[in-house]
């Protein structure tokens, strides 16, 4: 008999200034490591995407914030893919020059990595991205032409047929400010990521594709006291390879059809909305079959800074007896929603490396409590006190 | 349509899952919720504060 596969969600939230996973793509290796003792990882662009650099990991499915937390909510199922066909959209703001840039980065992809990159469009206006932090200090911000940014979309989806879509905006130059000069050493929070995760966001729920987004901007002059952190995204001249990398095998979304809830666990009582009948879901066709969909009651367990447990995704997940959400004590970020303020029953954990010993122990059925010195006593119900 | 940063304070409630369906609610009078987090509990008042973004459409323009 085959035993249940382990299936763990890595999250770092973006923009809140995770000390871990805040900068390039700093939590790769923490993915690495975890996706060598699950079956299946689930985690997010901003976990896997490092600029010019990336890591293909074959168990792991690169599913964008909104989408991840539709998953959680047992709304959507993930569709593992081969490929997918992708399209690219350009904000009309970039310059001639960078938008060249780019252009060069994705016939590099197709070249040098075999990625089906069919279509590009330019925006018919430009997005004016504009970067704000919040009072909580996480980044965040708005974009000023949001319906050119869903034409592009939609044309690329009708006219070109695209699986997939990654989007370079153009991002306002931030040099010289305190937050940039912070996040080049290693410090505070990412200014352009709260943007970013709007504009992936509106096209995913609009479309419910998979979408990433690489800001366009001018290279930086160089800074010999640069951290580690943040060197991937300084040494070329985009953040795209990554994005084309990750959605090149990024899974499909099986959602509810048109005219259905759009998250059918709110009328089924909470139970998921894994697809009954094949014609509650509009794309289930598509799938060869919607059995190798993966379902959020596949969950083993949630990988999460433990002071930002008040996300979308965790409060879904949270919910679920069969879920063990493991929270990281050193992976700092400006959050202060821990679990127990939130009544979340997690383990608490001081580091990644104690995180990965906890799935190992779980992997192997061993509780992790009694892997520690101390092990408390057996509790006893109330009621059955007197008969013992 | 725009998008539009909201911040809101929400009673806590005995689960998640309740929380969770309670922000929805409260940012659903905004617009429809695109991103949001609890960034911090008032335990003393009781509530989550929410940090998040909608999405609102544009009102049709009357003929």
């Amino acid at each position: 008999m085959n035993p249940r596969p382990l299936t763990v969600v890595l999250i770092v939230p973006t923009g809140v200034g995770a000390s871990i996973g805040g900068f390039a793509g700093d939590a790769l290796p923490v993915a690495r490591a975890i996706a060598q003792i699950s079956d299946t990882l689930i985690t997010h662009p901003n976990v896997l995407n490092g600029a010019q650099l990336y890591w293909p990991i074959p168990n792991a499915l690169y599913v964008e914030g909104y989408a991840l937390d539709k998953f959680a909510a047992g709304c959507w199922g993930l569709q593992p893919v081969h490929q997918n066909r992708i399209g690219l959209i350009m904000d009309c703001a970039i310059e001639p020059d960078l938008q060249l840039r780019h252009l060069q980065a994705v016939d590099a992809a197709r070249a040098t990595l075999g990625l089906n990159i069919t279509d590009c469009i330019l925006t018919d206006r430009p997005l004016q991205v504009e970067l704000r932090t919040s009072e909580s200090g996480a980044s965040w911000g708005t974009i000023g032409n949001p319906d050119s940014l869903l034409r592009a979309a939609d044309k690329l989806i009708a006219q070109a047929k695209v699986q997939a879509i990654a989007v370079v905006a153009r991002f306002p130059e931030d040099e010289g400010s305190l937050a940039l000069e912070n996040y080049r050493h290693g410090k505070g929070v990412d200014p352009l990521a709260g943007a970013e995760a709007v504009i992936s966001h509106l096209i995913v729920r609009t479309f419910k594709i998979p979408c990433a987004h690489a800001p366009a901007l001018s290279a930086l002059p160089l800074d010999p006291h640069l951290s580690p952190r943040s060197a991937a995204e300084e040494i070329g001249y985009t953040f795209l390879p990554c994005v084309l990398a990750g959605l090149s095998k990024a899974p499909q979304f099986v959602t509810p059809a048109v005219g259905q809830a759009s998250c059918l666990s709110q009328v089924l009582g909470g139970q998921d909305a894994r697809p009954t009948t094949t014609n509650i879901y509009t794309n289930r066709g598509n799938f060869e079959s919607a059995s190798q969909s993966l379902w959020a009651d596949r969950v083993d367990a949630v990988v999460i800074p433990a002071t930002a447990c008040g996300g979308s995704a965790i409060l879904s997940l949270s919910g679920r007896s069969t879920v063990q959400i493991i929270a990281v004590g050193d992976n700092k970020t400006q959050m202060q929603a821990s679990p127990e303020k939130l009544g979340i029953k997690a383990l608490q954990v001081n580091s990644y490396l104690e995180a990965i010993g906890v799935l190992v122990a779980l992997r192997s059925g061993i509780s992790p409590a009694s892997l520690g010195a101390d092990i408390s006593s057996l509790r006893c119900l109330s009621d059955s006190i007197k008969q013992i | 349509m725009t998008t539009h940063f909201i911040s809101a304070e929400v009673d806590l409630r005995d689960t998640a899952e309740e929380l969770h369906s309670a922000i929805e609610i409260e940012l659903k009078k905004h617009g429809e919720p695109l991103r949001w987090a609890v960034t911090d509990v008032d335990v003393d008042r009781q509530k989550a504060l929410v940090e998040g973004y909608v999405l609102v459409e544009a009102s049709p323009v009357a003929a």
